[in-house]
């Protein structure tokens, strides 16, 4: 048959999910999950905000017992969210118990104290391996938010994948902890995907500073695995987090140095894998950080060179996928990532197309002309964008006000600079270079260490 | 615009702020009271991340989500500050 379990293997008293309320069995999670899948309302797409990794997976899994699909918005800023409800009508909002949606329908997921042990019902249900049960956004050139659909096959597929790279057997002790958001494409295939299917336990919260992170691992029961960031890892080196030995760190949305992986295998004394992917595709490759540059595809996974660019083709994929940075594959298949393609940027693991914050800021009202730039620089925790515009009559605040309607907070320019017309070369183009000289000339006049 | 109910030690956490992440704005220009992150001073979670760190390093206080009150600490810079004051190690 073409289909799969919801999740398994777990005994009903198993732990789905661990936290700071209570541990939830697996008899437990798919009785939350059927009874909130019974008061859904009867529409087809549906935005999950939980912040709650267990509520969001029952309302993940509701969502899917009733054949609805579940949004993963990439930004929560209510201009997004009404973008994408307007290009998916009917749309409602799962949400924590304590918010209210004002762009359209939302529903607090309210999970019932019942009692702890809850018997599994005999039959788990099965799932269609062709069945659409969410969509991932990318940032178009055009200011348009791209839907990625995703099946329960290939869900299933890359959490199988993904797991039997790392050596991760059904019911192993382990918990997985994450510091990443379920709503985004990593931290739904191995925060969420990658323990269901192997029958092991998550951590229901989402430590953010190194001392939670400390906590939780810590904590948890069984071997811990940390799905997290560079951004995550380099704060827990310079606050010296430790971590019981033995554990497994997957980090991903931004490339690791080689050294940060090395600091981090030798402090917390455990293995650090990385993950490379996209949200076109999923997770796609894998390497331990410290042994080398190269990507190793995921069992199924092929990444094919083209003339001017590379696919990803894999069975779960209907059709290839261009890969959205510059690589080079070797003749054994695995791969080297030379860097992002133009007009993509990473900030803080998160991608955005230059073109489509530039489209955003020009929509604004009063704004004549104006360019976002990720400088070059390396500082702090993250390098944040800038953007320069020419916008006389508005002040820094109100654009800055207009711009945190529409786009995420995390590609908020630091700062927006005002200047009174852009180093347009005749054809219109902004060269790379004036743009350099402009950000050069400004951080000079600011005081700015260069 | 200075605020004379300003205490050193928030001025010193504005001056912090700004610093660590970049605002290019007058530091006395944050308002005690105002809340600095969403509508605020706009900051976001890796923001919240990044000021642990300073703080950490700066006055030897180590944040934690965990704690119940930490909604109301990273509610202003005046309750920030009083946490700093009331856990700072160095």
């Amino acid at each position: 048959m073409h289909e799969t379990v919801l999740f398994g293997p777990y005994d009903s008293d198993d732990v789905v999910a661990w936290g700071p309320e209570a541990s939830r069995t697996a008899g437990r999670f798919l009785a939350d999950a059927r009874s909130l899948a019974e008061s859904l309302p009867d529409r087809s797409t549906v935005l999950n905000l939980a912040a709650s990794r267990y509520e969001f997976l029952v309302g993940f899994a509701a969502a899917i017992l009733r054949g609805q699909v579940t949004l993963l918005p990439h930004s929560r800023a209510p201009h997004a969210l009404r973008r994408i409800a307007d290009d998916f009508p009917g749309s409602y909002a799962l949400t924590d118990r304590d918010e209210q949606r004002e762009e359209m329908l939302s529903i607090p997921i309210h999970i019932r104290p019942a009692p702890s042990s809850v018997p599994m019902p005999a039959v788990v249900p099965r799932i269609p391996l062709d069945q659409v049960v969410a969509v991932a956004f990318t940032s178009g050139t055009t200011g348009k938010p791209v839907p990625n659909r995703k099946t329960w096959g290939a869900l299933t597929a890359v959490a199988r994948a993904t797991g039997s790279r790392l050596g991760i057997k059904e019911r192993d002790r382990v918990t997985v902890v994450a510091t990443v958001p379920h709503q985004h494409m990593f931290g739904l295939e191995a925060s969420v995907m990658l323990p269901i299917m192997h029958g092991l336990a998550m951590h229901a919260g989402r430590p953010l500073f190194p001392a939670d992170i400390q906590n939780v691992l810590t904590e948890a029961p069984g071997r811990w695995m940390l799905v997290t960031t560079p951004l995550h890892l380099r704060a827990c080196i310079a606050e010296n987090v430790l971590a019981p030995p033995g554990g497994l760190v997957l980090s991903a949305t931004a490339p690791l140095t080689r050294d940060l992986a090395r600091r981090v295998e030798r402090q917390f004394q455990s293995a650090v894998h990385e993950i490379f992917g996209f949200a076109e595709a999923g997770s796609i490759a894998e390497r331990r950080t410290i042994a080398g540059d190269r990507w190793k595809p995921l069992d199924g996974v092929r990444v094919v060179q083209e003339e001017t660019s590379c696919t990803v083709r894999a069975p779960y994929l209907p059709d290839p996928v261009p890969v959205p940075d510059h690589l080079s594959v070797g003749s054994d298949g695995t791969f080297v990532v030379h860097g992002r393609k133009a007009d993509h940027v990473n900030v803080a693991g998160h991608r955005v197309s230059i073109g489509d914050l530039n489209a955003k800021l020009l929509e604004i009202e009063g704004v004549h002309d104006g360019v976002f730039v990720l400088p070059d620089e390396e500082t702090g925790l993250v390098t944040r964008l800038m953007a320069f515009v020419v916008a006389p009559g508005k002040s820094s605040e109100e654009i800055l006000r207009r711009l945190r309607a529409r786009v995420d907070p995390v590609f908020l320019p630091r700062p927006l600079v005002r200047v009174p017309r852009l180093p347009r070369n005749e054809t219109g183009k902004l060269p790379r270079e004036s743009v350099d000289e402009m950000i050069r000339r400004w951080k000079e006049q600011n005081g700015h260490d260069v | 615009m200075e605020h004379s109910g300003s205490s050193p030690i928030e001025r010193d956490l504005a001056e912090l702020i700004v610093r660590t992440l970049k605002l290019k704005i007058d530091p006395t220009s944050i308002q005690p009271e105002a809340p600095l992150f969403g509508e605020g001073l706009g900051l976001d979670s890796i923001d919240a991340l990044e000021l642990s760190l300073a703080i950490s390093q700066t006055y030897g206080y180590q944040l934690k989500s965990s704690d119940p009150e930490i909604k109301a600490i990273f509610s202003s810079l005046r309750a920030l500050a009083k946490a700093i004051e009331k856990n700072r190690t160095k």
